[in-house]
């Protein structure tokens, strides 16, 4: 509920001892030399506990592992909803609607490959903000209209019903999933303003930042495949470090996107060391990384200059996010079989 | 202009002429209002971050209550106006 004055202060008095929980740097050193089945063991000995002994009969080996990641995360982003109030719960949530993207992408393909309604629902991570009802009705449903009537009234019926034509012609999902990605990105800076400074100016600084790091994400990743795709139908607005024309311009160009990236006065000194890696060693992956660590490192900064704001919050989610990201990485790493280097290349440390 | 002039000079003259629009006593209890005031603001955000932290487990009880009060002792302090 958004209704009440906002409480900052209970909300972050929670988030930084959960935070404090997160496990270390060295764990996940630890943790690279071990199996799939050692992972899950130790899990169990630290916050995993319920969900490993809850799923443990349930699946094993990787599976158990991403599984109780995923129920984990979704547990404790619900609580984060659940304690705040008034304005905190509406800046907290305009983020974690991406997870209701997500679940709903899933409810749209599992109905689209005719997957059973159990199947599909082990893959949803529950920690958005459509509640359980709306969620465990989607995925009963068989038909994607139906899907799209019952979020109507929520922030993705209308985009998702007027994708609804393009989908039919086509029969692809790409326009029902692109509907669905721009809802989520225009809701996340709507009707915030640009406000100039305190913790929401930072917030929309940050939120900014993220949609920039999409955009360069989604610009490199074009510009390195050399697909023939319309970069303007990928572009998102909102953020500071491109426009639409530039972008288009600049796919072409690998060389140039990445010096106008290193250009840039806000992103530049934080990134140099990412991008002079790319510009060498031409890894994607590499950056991509380099990106969430230092995103990570952006809202730690933040959360320590306004304490009870919902930086704190957001350092947490972040924060928390890259350790199943982490996590889920080691664990398929060895079960693949790649080398403790490899892994290691694989992780966001920061 | 002329009586502009008359009525500020009257006024000034009423000003000086009186004893403080305030008694003493009341000024002190106005002063430890106030501060009672401002302590109860500032405690309002400690024991929401309080209750917040021992549902964590991650304080003892008794920290709690003393971080609570802190700001309390500001009212204490407030008291001395009482004495002066």
């Amino acid at each position: 509920m958004s209704a009440g004055a906002s409480n900052p202060e209970y909300v972050n008095a929670r988030v930084r001892s959960r935070r404090a929980t997160l496990f270390a740097d060295e764990d996940y050193r630890k943790l690279i030399r071990m199996g799939p089945s050692e992972i899950a063991r130790f899990m169990e000995e630290t916050e995993y506990e319920r969900e490993i002994n809850e799923l443990g009969t349930r699946f094993s080996g990787v599976d158990l592992i991403e599984y109780a990641l995923n129920r984990n995360l979704a547990k404790h982003f619900d609580d984060l909803l659940e304690w705040s109030n008034g304005r905190l719960y509406d800046l907290i949530a305009r983020y974690l609607r991406k997870f209701d993207v997500w679940n709903i992408k899933v409810i749209i393909r599992g109905i689209y490959t005719d997957s059973d309604p159990e199947e599909i629902r082990t893959d949803l991570i529950r920690a958005g903000e459509l509640d359980e009802r709306t969620i465990d009705r989607l995925v009963e449903v068989d038909e994607i209209d139906d899907v799209i009537e019952l979020l109507d009234g929520s922030i993705f019926g209308e985009p998702l019903a007027s994708a609804t034509e393009a989908f039919e012609e086509t029969g692809a999902l790409i326009p029902l999933e692109n509907a669905l990605d721009r809802a989520f990105y225009e809701n996340l800076l709507a009707d915030l303003g640009r406000p100039y400074e305190g913790p929401e100016a930072n917030y929309v600084e940050f939120l900014e930042a993220e949609i920039d790091f999409r955009n360069a994400r989604n610009a490199l990743r074009l510009a390195r495949s050399g697909a023939d795709l319309d970069p303007a139908s990928y572009y998102i607005e909102g953020g500071v470090l491109f426009s639409e024309s530039e972008l288009s311009r600049l796919v072409g160009d690998y060389d140039a996107l990445v010096d106008h990236i290193a250009e840039n006065g806000r992103y530049g000194d934080r990134l140099s060391d990412a991008l002079s890696r790319l510009r060498e060693a031409d890894s994607l992956i590499q950056f991509e990384h380099a990106l969430d660590a230092a995103l990570l490192e952006y809202a730690d900064t933040l959360s320590s200059i306004y304490p009870t704001s919902v930086s704190a919050v957001l350092s947490y989610i972040l924060a928390k996010e890259r350790e199943v990201e982490n996590i889920r990485a080691i664990a398929r790493g060895r079960e693949v079989g790649l080398s403790e280097d490899e892994i290691e290349e694989e992780l966001v440390i920061l | 202009m002329n009586s502009l002039a008359e009525n500020v000079v009257l006024q000034q003259d009423g000003a000086a002429g009186g004893g403080p629009s305030i008694e003493q006593g009341a000024a002190a209890a106005l002063g430890i209002g106030l501060a009672a005031i401002g302590a109860g603001y500032a405690e309002r955000g400690i024991g929401a971050a309080v209750v917040g932290a021992l549902a964590e487990d991650s304080i003892s009880p008794g920290i709690g209550i003393l971080l609570t009060v802190l700001p309390e002792t500001l009212v204490i302090f407030a008291l001395v106006a009482l004495f002066v």
